[in-house]
């Protein structure tokens, strides 16, 4: 771990430093009206408890497989775009020349 | 895949590798329950640190280049960088306030409030599909780097 070895300690030093400013910044957020708008509204997320009518095993996959979506679709659609403009340029490139 | 450390390419792929697994693993408490996932995303903590310490010498130039001239690609993934760093902030600091298994342990009581189990809860959801534009900006790394590891290993 060469790499990471070299002057550690400051570049973990600033990086703690900068992420725990950042932080103590983003705390303050819970001062704001949307903040307490929020917290006289409520929330609840996944406790309404009663028997699940699919297999227990799915209980365990499924998280996995809406990471999967969440990060592969938009990573998909991100690749198309960048193919379909990067071939839109080579193109206009060409038509210029 | 022994020299992998001796290579900073290398040593970024293997530890990205670890980053996404530990990710995609306390970004599942439903799967690990909450105690692993409150305890999990402290340790997260560590791959999170390599994976900046990995790509200091990016940090660095990237506020002065931001600036300069720069292709929209470049502009895009770098504005995507902050935010998604903002983004892991805000989560592991929303993570901390509204902890159920991990600060009692410590002795530490903090009143759960709403406002920070929502945030927690939307930006944990909708962190990945912004990691999932930061894989696709890297793509062609990834693959080069899948290509290179592969052959390495099927030379072995």
């Amino acid at each position: 771990m060469k790499y990471l070895a070299v002057n550690w300690k400051l570049r973990v030093t600033i990086i703690f430093l900068v992420s725990i400013c950042i932080s103590s910044l983003l705390i303050a957020l819970d001062q704001t009206g949307w903040a307490a708008q929020i917290n006289q509204q409520g929330f609840s997320h996944g406790e309404e408890g009663g028997k699940p009518n699919f297999p227990v095993i799915l209980i365990y996959i499924l998280p996995f497989i809406k990471e999967i979506v969440l990060m592969g679709v938009p990573m998909l659609l991100a690749l198309l775009v960048m193919k379909v403009s990067s071939s839109i340029t080579a193109k206009l490139r060409n038509m210029t020349r | 895949m022994s020299d992998w450390k001796q290579n900073l390419q290398k040593t970024r792929y293997v530890m990205d590798v670890l980053l996404i697994i530990s990710f995609m693993l306390i970004s599942a408490p439903q799967s690990t329950g909450i105690p692993l996932h409150e305890w999990g995303s402290l340790l997260f903590i560590v791959p999170f640190m390599i994976h900046l310490l990995l790509h200091w010498e990016w940090i660095k130039k990237s506020a002065k280049r931001f600036v300069r001239k720069m292709t929209f690609k470049e502009r895009f993934s770098s504005a995507l960088n902050y935010l998604l760093y903002m983004m892991m902030l805000l989560i592991f600091v929303s993570g901390f306030l509204v902890s159920v298994s991990l600060l009692p342990t410590l002795h530490i009581t903090i009143p759960v409030q709403d406002f920070w189990s929502k945030i927690h809860n939307e930006f944990a959801s909708f962190i990945m599909p912004v990691i999932g534009i930061h894989l696709a900006l890297h793509w062609r790394w990834i693959v080069n780097m899948v290509k290179k590891m592969s052959m390495k290993g099927a030379r072995a």
